[in-house]
């Protein structure tokens, strides 16, 4: 633009509060204090608790913990079942915020009520869902049995409860989003003849890609570190079926502190590379885009 | 014929949002749809683009139906209020995306997409982002990239709502220019009459889900047929008045100068006149005026605005007798002000300040061709007859047809008594609560000057749908003149029911079908009401009942052209209270034989005459 001020900084002047609406900046120094001494309260410290605890011996203690066969085991069951869960979730997400976001049906309400559920149902009644449903002694137990296939106490059993328990995450995050953005775009792009995939993969999906993005990175975490519908699914086998927080729980319960503080800190390491990922993509996407 | 719409309906929830709308948009023409916020106008635009269906009529462009060909397929441009650009893509990207849709080359690409950004004289901006630009060169863009595949059609849908005074002005004078350049068929919809009239070849104003009238910007101003157009298109002084042999009379005052529309018939009847008010003079003295006097008056409002003033003038005496019904949305009932604009010119010759008497005339009187100037709630009591005139139907009846609802107490409807007259013949439509006697109550008042009688359930709601019917072909005219009156104000769908006696034989069926064609093509071709029709068989009130029973918030509106035949043929129906609203046309056939160059739409019935006939 030519000259004067960009029409996004004066929003944002506007926005902001006068200077006579806040007091001093005494005020504006203890609110900004508060929060981070309950960040410091709530999230460093036990951040710190948990590497400093894997150190405590050293770190040739630490590296050797994940040469244990079973986390090794434990740390590629759950790298296979969140790379199962979260495309699979994220595939039902988008349909379901396209389908509530876009359309008008009868129990529509009735539709967003139930993708909550997972969140509002404790993860344990999550696992033992499932078990009542494939476990022996469960609806499908006898038929399941008779064609020798497992779900329960295996693999299909921990991914069907993560899917559970994580399917509402790309949902919530879009449905809100894909309401709020509208028709307009993928209308206009239909009337210069797009058809269904070209509007979808052209307009739809940039329009939704940070929702979409956070979703995802939500999802992943949830699924990598879902502990208690697992938990029941699971069966708690050693090297077999458990997952990376069943294995910490292990670990604790013999006593291996460093063991189960090394595979902690692995599980928070993951979680904090997703999340610096994710901001790293939003600020480079962001500075080319608006540059 | 570029784009033809055939009765198009658009339901939503039961209720018709775009209700039959029949439609001719010649090629190379730029036509706007006018309207308030939910009349239909945008609805009407999606389905001509096809992103919205239809629940019933038929869509063609360039000939072809379209009707089922989804809007991929259709090829036309469409503008959005909102813009709609991709966000995520450059200028460039975003005019080129039509041409990708269609794999077209690189080069060809890049050559179009130049072509394009000049025509909105935008060249050079092909690498910034939407967000990057005003809301003005936003909008062209999107008008760039409505064009680039070459549709036959453009829409554009309120396209300059976002924009401010300034840019909005500068925006449409470029697409006047695109459209004159590519000559390409534009239907543009907008709430805004100053920018319908910038750009259109032809206007069609839309209310209610009806498209009232469509014809060119001035002609539609000076000739509006409806009070809805009189009073959206422009500003618009609507006044009730009596129409003489001599011409037009506000009260006691009549106006010498000819109207300017040809006036029928030398009966007496009640009239709704438009004034204008950049026609109205004023003037010290009645004496001083050089146009026709209307009433004197005191400047209430004075509004400097630049070029021109505009004021407000309480009638004090003249037409303030006839009653007037503002524009000004506003306690339009009871006052009688008039709106006044007059030009700098006018102020110095004869300057006027707050509170001054004046003398009002008016160069040019417009009649509306309406049968429904006002209502008269009628009852034996006053107490009935107030609350008669306070029913919410017709409340909102009469505030959107901007008329007043007078009340009268009439005790002779307690027990009517066929010789017993009205001291004073009824004026406008009667209207009656239901009750036991009602066939009894609706003879008296037809007999004693209505012409037209509503009569209104306690508990009447907006119809959904409008029954018409007339007894015999003479009551045609003016029954359709009535329901295409009431249908431009009621959101409903008009069903027109042809009833052949029960025993009719094979070679009477043509003939009905043939009256249902006819009646269909007169509603038509004479106000512009598209109705569908319905042929029906058995004795006329076993039908309408049999009909009127279907679904509830139905109304009828039954012609008949003698009251031997309303106690006939309908006494069995107005034996009880009705649960519908009913709408009764009342013309005597004698009289129409006596009056061959009746004008079809404004033959509504010399009141005092008729009275005297019966």
């Amino acid at each position: 633009m030519a000259s004067g001020p960009t029409k996004e900084m004066l929003a944002e002047l506007a926005s902001r509060p006068g200077r006579d609406t806040i007091v001093s900046t005494f005020i504006k120094a203890v609110f900004i204090g508060l929060s981070l001494l309950f960040l410091a309260a709530l999230l460093f410290a036990p951040l710190v608790t948990v590497f400093v605890t894997a150190l405590e011996k050293g770190y040739e203690m630490y590296f050797e913990s994940f040469r244990d066969s079973d986390t090794i085991a434990a740390i590629r069951l759950t790298l296979i079942t969140a790379a199962i869960v979260v495309p699979v979730n994220t595939v039902f997400g988008i349909a379901a915020a396209w389908a509530i976001g876009k359309f008008e049906f009868r129990g529509k309400s009735m539709l967003i009520t139930l993708i909550d559920l997972p969140i509002a149902v404790s993860p344990v009644i999550s696992g033992l869902i499932y078990v009542l449903l494939f476990g022996a002694q469960g609806w499908f137990g006898i038929w399941l049995q008779e064609h020798d296939i497992s779900i329960i106490y295996a693999l299909p059993g921990i991914v069907l409860a993560t899917m559970f328990v994580t399917f509402p995450y790309v949902a919530r995050e879009l449905i809100p989003l894909m309401q709020q953005l509208g028709n307009d775009e993928e209308e206009a792009a239909i009337t210069m003849g797009a058809g269904g995939l070209m509007t979808f993969f052209h307009v739809t999906l940039p329009k939704i890609r940070w929702g979409l993005v956070y979703g995802v990175i939500l999802c992943n975490a949830r699924a990598m570190g879902e502990f208690g519908a697992v938990s029941v699914v699971s069966g708690h086998i050693r090297g077999m079926t458990t997952t990376m927080p069943l294995h910490v729980e292990i670990l604790y319960n013999e006593y291996n502190f460093v063991g189960a503080f090394a595979v902690a800190s692995l599980l928070t390491l993951l979680a904090v590379v997703t999340l610096i990922v994710k901001t790293l993509v939003e600020w480079r996407t962001g500075y080319t885009r608006t540059k | 014929m570029s784009i033809t719409l055939d009765q198009v309906t658009k339901r939503y929830q039961g209720a018709p949002v775009v209700n039959d709308v029949s439609l001719e948009v010649a090629q190379g023409e730029f036509f706007v749809l006018l309207g308030p916020s939910g009349s239909g106008k945008s609805t009407l635009l999606r389905a001509i683009a096809g992103l919205t269906g239809v629940d019933h009529g038929r869509i063609a462009l360039h000939g072809q139906d379209v009707t089922h060909v989804s809007a991929r397929q259709r090829g036309v441009g469409l503008v959005f209020q909102n813009y709609a650009l991709f966000k995520h893509m450059t200028v460039g990207e975003n005019i080129e995306f039509a041409l990708r849709v269609r794999h077209m080359k690189a080069a060809d690409r890049l050559k179009r997409r130049r072509e394009l950004l000049r025509l909105v004289a935008l060249e050079g901006m092909d690498d910034r982002l939407p967000t990057q630009l005003s809301g003005g060169q936003q909008q062209r863009v999107a008008v760039a990239r409505a064009l680039a595949h070459k549709p036959q059609v453009l829409l554009l849908d309120e396209p300059f709502g976002a924009l401010d005074a300034k840019i909005r002005e500068e925006l449409r004078r470029t697409i006047r220019q695109v459209q004159r350049e590519l000559k390409i068929t534009t239907v543009l919809v907008t709430h805004d009459q100053e920018e319908a009239f910038a750009l259109a070849d032809r206007i069609g104003v839309m209310n209610l889900g009806r498209l009232l009238e469509s014809g060119k910007p001035d002609e539609l101003y000076a000739r509006p047929a409806t009070r809805f157009v009189a009073t959206f298109l422009g500003a618009a002084n609507l006044l009730l008045a009596r129409q003489t042999t001599q011409g037009i009379r506000f009260g006691s005052t009549p106006v010498r100068a000819h109207p300017t529309d040809k006036l029928d018939g030398g009966r007496e009847h009640e009239v709704v006149a438009v004034l204008r008010p950049e026609e109205i003079e004023l003037a010290p003295t009645r004496d001083a005026l050089r146009t026709n006097f209307i009433a004197n008056g005191v400047v209430e409002e004075l509004v400097f605005t630049g070029a021109l003033e505009r004021m407000r003038v309480r009638m004090t005496s003249g037409a303030a007798e006839g009653q007037l019904v503002s524009s000004g949305a506003e306690n339009h009932a009871s006052s009688a002000f008039l709106d006044v604009t007059r030009t700098q010119y006018e102020h110095r010759a004869f300057p006027v300040t707050l509170q001054q008497s004046v003398a009002v005339g008016v160069r040019r009187i417009h009649v509306l061709p309406t049968p429904l100037s006002s209502y008269t709630a009628c009852a034996s009591g006053p107490e009935a007859a107030e609350r008669l005139a306070r029913h919410p139907f017709l409340a909102e009846l009469a505030a959107r047809m901007k008329t007043r609802i007078a009340s009268r107490v009439e005790p002779t409807l307690a027990a009517p008594d066929r010789n017993v007259a009205a001291s004073t013949p009824i004026s406008g439509v009667a209207v009656i609560a239901t009750q036991n006697n009602l066939l009894q109550q609706s003879e008296w008042l037809l007999q004693n000057g209505a012409a037209e009688l509503l009569v209104l359930p306690s508990q009447a709601a907006p119809p959904q749908r409008v029954l018409i019917h007339w007894a015999d072909d003479s009551a045609r005219r003016s029954t359709l003149a009535v329901a295409a009156s009431v249908l431009r104000h009621v959101p409903a769908e008009a069903v027109y029911l042809g009833i052949l006696p029960g025993a009719a034989d094979d070679a009477q069926k043509p003939l009905g079908v043939r009256a249902l064609l006819d009646a269909r093509s007169e509603a038509q071709s004479v106000h512009g009401l598209e109705m569908r029709t319905e042929l029906h068989f058995g004795g006329a009130a076993e039908a309408l009942n049999r009909q009127l029973g279907e679904s509830t918030d139905q109304m009828l509106i039954l012609g008949i052209s003698s009251l031997q035949q309303l106690r006939d043929q309908f006494g069995a129906m107005l034996a009880s209270p009705v649960p519908y609203s009913l709408m009764i046309v009342y013309r005597p056939a004698k009289e129409l034989e006596v009056n061959p160059r009746l004008d079809g739409i404004r033959d509504t019935g010399g009141a005092g005459e008729r009275a005297a006939l019966s």
